[in-house]
């Protein structure tokens, strides 16, 4: 990388050859208003939002196609730029229909902030709009209202670009210009809600999301996506402790700036139903609700004295959970074998932008933790074979995802000992000798090991009912009834253990992590 | 003065292959292939001085020479026959009467960037041309002109007719090769230009009916002898399509250099039925219109109409008499480019429509007393602000007419009505 020295507004700046003005700017902290330019998209040039000063130049220029040159003189406040940013703006909102009040995009609308920020100017436009479709369906998580649209052809270009999927494009011109479906095409692509995120206005919305929530009332919390083991880092956003959606954050090592649909809705199934707030124990009559003392108890008794025990961990749960699980498994010293939940399917072309094959995001974390034997298959195969007389199954309905449910069934029926944690009353939990509520991904802090081996932290974005209990906290008593005093108390408490114990998580920091992640052997002492 | 441009037209089957031959066509074209390099070619014509006729001026020569030589990509020469400025209709001329000048002129232009596909991109609208143009380059393929090993050289070049679809916007070089490429006919953001980065990636130049046009005679009659017509800078001829309140309006072919007021009343026979004139555009609907006072001393080159305030641009010229309202006359133009406007960028899409909404209010007697002023401010917006020229194309006619013809405007507010019309 050639370094270059460009000055913006006085200041001098070293950047490198290539990049453009734009690009340069933002490395120092400058932004440079902006509507088309996407950093993971083609330069349209179209929106005219960027346009700056460049010493030398008589015309302005948009600093999103401008390259870097040795001795350059950007200006992006000088009088000429904030005229045009004014009149750009001035010229973007005289056929919006300015209808923030029943917007979605409203509180997060690049319109309202550059315009607060820029213009604050009141119409001089009395000439009568020009009219759109509204509230069109794109497809199955998209919909277009046309009026709110600023041709930035972010959408479009996505679509050509980077799912190369093409349903949009733009129709007619002037300012009759508009995005349309190509004729016979649906907007339903594994990636399509992307648009939703990069519409810098309320052009496009999350039909999922929309009229739910004001974004200003959401709360934010950088998390992990519990849909598959690509580990796209989201953002949990909720409202009175429920979520409201998932938004992609930033993470060039892993998604980028995108999100699968399949992973931006799975927090629907993830979380709903009734919850299990007290734990049961199965009498004569049927499961009935008892104290945590008492399940507890008889969870401990149950398994120092169970056969040969299978453990089935589900594949959302962390590596602090997966990390105590083993060490209780092992310090009750019985015959068992643990694995995690591993299913795969196939995925298309566009799917595998993203998507891994699997529903198990720490899947590779459980294994690295010691819940490992066979695999999750052999695993299954053995216990619908009768060979374990016990089970404790923790965050998965055995029975309902299965391929042969009913045969799970009858040998879960046959067990002696069946132990399952969950947040439901599953199919599996209704076979249980003892339930032991438990919390999900949205409840829990710890971290996950993705496919590629990158360890990412999930973070608690809602607070767990009355009446559960994470499991992490369910593995420490356990592990205090065995006679272990380790004095756990935190996520970071348990990472420093794993850190100590396990070899390729060797000398990694809890607060390492950060928002990014780190890579597996990245992290100092690594598997030496 | 000899005619450079019209030379043929007027002459009995001009289009037909057989009589451009008979007055010395493919000749020239034949003197290229066997005894010229491709940089001998572009010397020559930047000697000639000849300029870029669609309306910018640009030297051809230099233009050619842009083309990277060591590109190991293909390279493209693209004649730019989607004529659509408005008040201009020169090029229609040639393509229906002279297709086969356009043609040799074509071949040259692509040897000279050794391209070895070259296309005519022609205006939808112009149906007959493209019939004409496309039985002239069957005729000079069946010649052997076109095709592969021309005149026994080791030379192949292909030349593809392409109808357009009749946008005014596909007269922008960008966007016409947009369009050539099977797209929207959107202009692309420069850099990079199309010399390097044009047709399906590919380095491309693109050259004006009228400019392709010269080149048989320049090879046939040298550079010196062309650039001894004209002035300093703007050498050569020159065609201007006349239309409006004439006499006798037309095609003229023109010394670079010519007086504009004798131009306009002893070879076009004046303005008509004893009435005076109120204002000309130069140089098509895009330039700005220049009152009387204005044209007495300019001539027409490029120079001189520029330091008048106007552009030589498409050389339409569109004279109006003492009857024009001027309000209507900028609301027609202001139209024209608010339903043409590609839609791509902002200041031109909304700021298009936005000025004729304007002009309409005020023709039509519903202005508020800002809206003069709004339109300038609106044009100044628009000014150097967009993708593609276009948007100056809109704002430089709007804002002219109202700088010179204030009066009528001002009038047309206060009265709420048309007040030269008499009628709305």
């Amino acid at each position: 990388m050639d370094p270059v020295k460009i000055t913006i507004d006085g200041k001098e700046v070293v950047t490198s050859k290539g990049k453009t003005v734009i690009q340069a700017a933002a490395e120092v902290g400058v932004a440079i208003p902006h509507y088309c330019y996407h950093p993971k998209l083609s330069i349209a040039g179209n929106c005219r939002m960027c346009l700056i000063e460049i010493e030398k130049m008589p015309k302005l220029q948009i600093a999103c196609n401008t390259q870097v040159a040795e001795g350059m003189g950007v200006f992006t406040q000088s009088p000429k730029v904030l005229a045009v940013r004014k009149a750009v703006l001035e010229f973007l909102l005289i056929n919006h229909p300015v209808d923030c009040p029943i917007c979605d995009q409203a509180g997060e609308c690049w319109l309202q902030d550059y315009y607060m920020q820029h213009d604050r100017e009141e119409s001089r436009f009395e000439v009568g709009k020009v009219h759109d479709r509204k509230r069109t369906i794109f497809g199955p998580n998209v919909v277009f209202d046309g009026e709110r649209c600023i041709k930035c052809t972010r959408c479009v270009r996505f679509c050509q670009e980077i799912t190369k999927t093409d349903e949009l494009t733009v129709v007619n011109r002037s300012d009759h210009s508009t995005i349309d479906l190509f004729p016979g095409a649906t907007l339903d692509n594994p990636l399509s809600a992307n648009v939703v995120d990069i519409c810098p206005v309320g052009a496009l919305t999350d039909r999922d999301f929309r009229f739910k929530v004001r974004v200003w009332y959401l709360q934010k919390t950088s998390s992990i996506c519990p849909g598959c083991s690509t580990g796209c880092n989201i953002s949990v956003e909720t409202y009175q402790n429920r979520i409201a959606r998932f938004k992609p954050r930033v993470n060039e090592a892993v998604n980028s700036h995108w999100l699968c649909d399949e992973g931006r809705y799975c927090f629907h199934d993830l979380t709903a139903g009734e919850r299990l707030t007290t734990p049961m124990i199965r009498q004569e009559g049927g499961l009935v609700p008892t104290s945590w003392n008492v399940a507890l108890q008889m969870v401990f008794a149950g398994l120092r004295s169970a056969g040969p025990l299978a453990g089935i961990l589900s594949g959302r749960n962390t590596n602090e959970e997966a990390f105590l699980f083993a060490k209780l498994v092992k310090m009750i010293g019985i015959e068992a074998a643990l694995e995690v939940f591993y299913q795969e399917r196939e995925l298309t072309a566009v799917q595998k932008l993203l998507v891994s094959p699997d529903r198990s995001p720490n899947f590779r974390g459980a294994r690295d933790m010691g819940v490992a034997n066979d695999g999750f298959d052999a695993l299954l195969a053995k216990i619908i074979n009768g060979h374990y007389t016990a089970a404790y199954v923790i965050g998965e309905d055995l029975v309902a995802s299965a391929a042969q449910p009913e045969k799970v069934r009858a040998a879960l029926e046959k067990m002696s000992f069946l132990v399952v944690q969950d947040t439901r009353l599953t199919a599996t939990a209704e076979l249980a000798h003892v339930i032991l509520p438990a919390t999900h991904f949205g409840e829990k802090e710890g971290t996950y090991t993705n496919r590629q081996g990158r360890i990412q932290k999930l973070n608690a974005a809602v607070i767990a009912p009355e009446g559960v209990m994470q499991d992490s906290d369910i593995f420490i008593r356990l592990l205090d009834l065995a006679g272990a005093r380790n004095g756990f108390q935190t996520a970071g408490d348990v990472f420093a253990a794993v850190a100590r114990e396990i070899p390729a998580y060797g000398g990694l920091n809890y607060d390492a992590i950060g928002d990014q992640g780190i890579e597996l052997g990245s992290g100092g002492g690594g598997a030496s | 003065m000899e005619k450079v441009l019209l030379r043929n037209i007027g002459v009995c089957d001009s289009h037909t292959l057989t009589v451009y031959a008979a007055h010395g066509g493919y000749a020239p074209w034949r003197t290229v292939v066997e005894s010229m390099q491709p940089e001998q070619l572009i010397e020559l014509v930047k000697a000639s001085g000849l300029r870029g006729r669609g309306g910018a001026g640009f030297p051809t020569g230099t233009k050619w020479s842009f083309v990277p030589k060591d590109n190991p990509k293909p390279k493209y020469l693209v004649c730019n026959a989607d004529e659509s400025e408005p008040g201009t209709f020169k090029d229609r001329l040639l393509i229906e009467q002279d297709p086969h000048a356009i043609i040799e002129g074509t071949l040259m232009a692509a040897y000279a960037i050794q391209s070895h596909t070259a296309f005519i991109y022609v205006r939808g609208e112009l149906a007959f041309g493209a019939i004409r143009l496309e039985r002239a380059v069957e005729e000079a393929y069946q010649a052997g002109y076109i095709g592969k090993k021309i005149f026994g050289s080791n030379y192949d070049l292909d030349l593809i007719v392409h109808r357009g679809a009749g946008a005014y916007i596909c007269g922008e070089e960008t966007a016409l090769l947009s369009s050539l490429e099977g797209g929207r006919g959107w202009p692309k953001v420069k850099p990079p230009f199309p010399a390097t980065h044009g047709l399906f990636g590919c380095p491309t130049v693109v050259n004006n009916v009228e400019t392709l046009a010269a080149l048989p005679w320049i090879i046939e009659h040298g550079a010196a002898a062309y650039a001894a017509m004209g002035t300093e800078k703007s050498k050569g001829t020159k065609l201007f399509s006349v239309s409006g309140h004439i006499a006798r309006p037309g095609v003229y072919e023109l010394e670079m250099g010519y007086p504009f007021k004798k131009f306009l009343e002893e070879d076009c026979g004046g303005v008509p039925n004893g009435k005076k004139l109120k204002g000309v555009i130069p140089g098509g609907g895009s330039m700005p219109v220049l009152c009387p006072d204005e044209i007495e001393n300019v001539k027409l080159d490029y120079e001189s109409v520029q330091a008048a305030g106007s552009l030589l641009g498409s050389g339409g010229v569109i004279v109006m008499d003492e009857t024009t309202c001027m309000v209507r006359a900028a609301w027609n133009i202001a139209r024209f480019y608010a339903h043409e406007s590609c839609g791509q960028c902002t200041p031109c899409r909304e700021g298009c429509h936005w000025m004729e909404k304007l002009f309409h209010r005020i023709e039509h007697g519903e202005a508020d007393g800002s809206d003069v002023d709004l339109i300038l401010n609106i044009s100044g917006n628009i000014m150097g602000n967009t993708i593609c020229p276009f948007g100056d194309a809109a704002a430089m006619p709007a804002a002219a007419f109202i700088k010179k013809y204030r009066d009528e405007f001002e009038a047309h507010v206060a009265e709420k009505r048309c007040t030269v019309r008499g009628m709305e």
